[in-house]
């Protein structure tokens, strides 16, 4: 039987929905689970982790792991995925699981599968889909090893209502420092912004904006939705965003219910990021931007004019709900 | 300071790709140098210029390379290697990092700069595996770097939560993203100089290596086949009065998309 071990995905000591999605698929191709947990004060999200569906929790709690560095949280997933005899390790897509899961791939001498959409077992075959070439193609991928570490993109698996593990502790030891790669700080963006990756509605913003004036204003809209506030490339490289809120295929991969794409052309490295999800609203001024080759409603104008109407019937709607 | 940047001969993602028969059509594909190995390739070229560093690049695969190589050599790069062998073909990224570890250990490099992915794979993990097998620090999505001095440089690094400042101890392995610089254009002079300089033409038996060593005879995976994207639709779209046009969008949202 295949053993999953699903590398637990923590932000600001909150569980992210990558987590049960990926016990999920987990269970429903009878894999036995487990899940490793890596940072500083987690140890209370145990029965959140057995809820979710693993039957094993390996669980790597110190105050040295409150800053993200690659190589000890490798170090841990390493030493958990050793214990548990795990033939297939998963991580949720994020910066921190691409610069950790092929660190993970090279000790185990596994093969690995960055940005995977669909995972397939037949016997001990495993087979991947993933995109390729900006999402202009994709590819299946055989894998000859018997190990498989994989990074699952946004939205792949969902998870199953009503499942739930058991709970069954192993303490993992603390890692060493990697005192060649020393993490100093991290310069973290105002908190208590909605998280892009587990937004129910993103609103994003484009150079159409032109400005800050034009940035505050969709950012208006994002607010009144309560949605995450992204951007496209231009604005983050205009100073006017900060990097980890662009999407595209450099940035968040995000698969919201609602993408809105404010002043946003449409480049294939930004339909990368957000073409998967559920229904996407684009306004732009050019009725032959490529962003309304994929948009489910669009609204060609200028979004100075659109962003105020928008808010306003959004707000009269609400108002009936 | 010795560089090493790696270069990778892509195919261009701004023209329409097309599959059959599980295989891309290569007939009317044009290539180029991946995108975030000239961020590479400008990062060596600026430790060149403001520390005195030494450059070379290295490209695997690819067949003939010159263009690419040379126009590396215009962007500022000093030396060039180019390893290629039919045994490579169907190279994963840890065979890549196989290859790269024996280019290493042949030069006396303090610092290798990747790109942070290859626009053909979009995998990310060849410089990440390399620093692996050579036991070296790394960091990856690198977006600034600044010299502290011969042995330290501090790197800004965009993660998750913000961006991570890491402070590493020479020699590492870094992979860039496209954000830390702007590419420069190559100028004419560096063109002609360019195509004066040569390039080092390697096989593996050259590099002092072997398929059996480099793992090319046993890739840990393989892609079987291409297919088609399932592209999205083209929906609704309103022109016209921007009230009208709106109030309409917004009553499909909630009615009939039911997602507001
Ligand atoms: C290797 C690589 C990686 C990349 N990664 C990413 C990535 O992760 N994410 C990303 O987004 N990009 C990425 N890019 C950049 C991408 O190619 C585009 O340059 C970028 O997405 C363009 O951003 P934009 O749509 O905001 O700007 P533009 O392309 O300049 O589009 C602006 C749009 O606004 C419209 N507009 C202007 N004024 C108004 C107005 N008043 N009202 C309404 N509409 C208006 C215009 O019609 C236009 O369509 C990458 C590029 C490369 C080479």
């Amino acid at each position: 039987m295949a053993k999953v071990l699903v590398v637990a995905e923590i932000k600001q000591g909150v569980l992210k929905s990558s987590t049960p999605e990926l016990l999920s698929k987990a269970r429903a191709i009878g894999a036995s689970t487990a899940v490793v947990a890596i940072g500083s004060n987690i140890e209370s999200l145990v029965p959140e982790l057995a809820g979710a569906g693993s039957d094993t929790q390996y669980i790597a709690d110190d105050p040295g792991l409150e800053l993200f560095s690659a190589g000890p949280v490798a170090a841990c997933v390493v030493d958990a995925a050793r214990q548990f005899g795990a033939s297939l390790i998963w991580f949720g897509f994020s910066e921190s699981s691409k610069a950790v899961a092929p660190r993970v791939a090279a000790q185990l001498d596994a093969a690995c599968a960055t940005e995977i959409n669909d995972i397939s077992l037949n016997g001990d075959q495993i087979e991947v889909i993933r995109p390729a070439i900006t999402n202009k193609v994709m590819q299946r991928v055989k894998v000859n090893t018997e190990k498989l570490v994989a990074v699952v993109r946004a939205g792949a698996f969902e998870a199953t209502e009503g499942i739930s593990g058991t709970e069954n502790v192993v303490k993992l030891s603390p890692p060493e420092m990697d005192l060649k790669a020393l993490v100093r700080e991290i310069l973290t963006d105002a908190s208590g912004e909605i998280d892009l990756a587990d937004a129910d509605i993103v609103v994003s913003v484009g150079r159409g904006a032109k400005d800050q004036a034009g940035i505050d204003l969709v950012r208006g809209l994002a607010d009144d939705l309560h949605a995450g506030f992204g951007s496209s490339r231009a604005m983050v490289d205009g100073g006017f965003m900060a990097h980890n809120k662009q999407v595209g295929q450099t940035g968040k991969i995000v698969a919201p219910t609602l993408y809105m794409a404010i002043g946003i052309s449409g480049a294939i490295q930004h339909l990368a990021g957000m073409s998967g999800s559920k229904v996407i609203l684009a306004v732009n001024k050019d009725p032959e931007a490529p962003i309304f080759n994929v948009a489910d409603y669009g609204i060609v104008g200028d979004l100075f004019e659109v962003v105020p109407i928008l808010q306003e019937e959004i707000r009269k709607i609400k108002a009936k709900q | 300071m010795k560089i090493l940047t790696t270069v990778k001969k892509v195919v261009d993602v701004e023209l329409n790709m097309h599959v059959k028969d599980g295989a891309l059509v290569e007939d009317g594909m044009q290539y180029v140098t991946n995108a975030w190995d000239e961020n590479a390739v400008e990062t060596a070229s600026q430790l060149k210029e403001n520390n005195g560093a030494e450059t070379t690049l290295v490209s695997i695969g690819g067949g003939d390379n010159t263009d690419i190589i040379r126009r590396c050599y215009a962007m500022g790069i000093e030396n060039g290697i180019h390893v290629d062998d039919p045994a490579l073909e169907k190279a994963d990224s840890s065979i890549y990092a196989k290859v790269l570890q024996k280019v290493y250990e042949a030069g006396d490099y303090d610092l290798v700069i990747t790109g942070k992915q290859a626009q053909d794979t979009d995998s990310g993990q060849t410089g990440i595996i390399l620093a692996e097998y050579l036991g070296l620090p790394c960091v990856s999505n690198v977006i600034a770097l600044e010299v502290i001095d011969d042995q330290h440089i501090k790197v800004s690094r965009s993660g998750d939560t913000g961006t991570e400042i890491v402070e590493l101890t020479l020699p590492a392995v870094i992979s860039v993203d496209v954000s830390i610089n702007e590419p420069r254009l190559p100028q004419m002079r560096g063109i002609m100089m360019a195509k004066k300089k040569k390039i080092t033409e390697m096989d593996l038996a050259a590099l002092g290596t072997s398929a059996d060593e480099v793992g090319a005879d046993a890739p840990k995976s393989e892609i079987i086949e291409f297919m088609a994207s399932q592209s999205r639709q083209a929906g609704q779209k309103f022109e016209g009065d921007a009230a009208e046009i709106t109030a309409k969008v917004v009553d499909l949202l909630a009615n009939e998309a039911k997602v507001i």
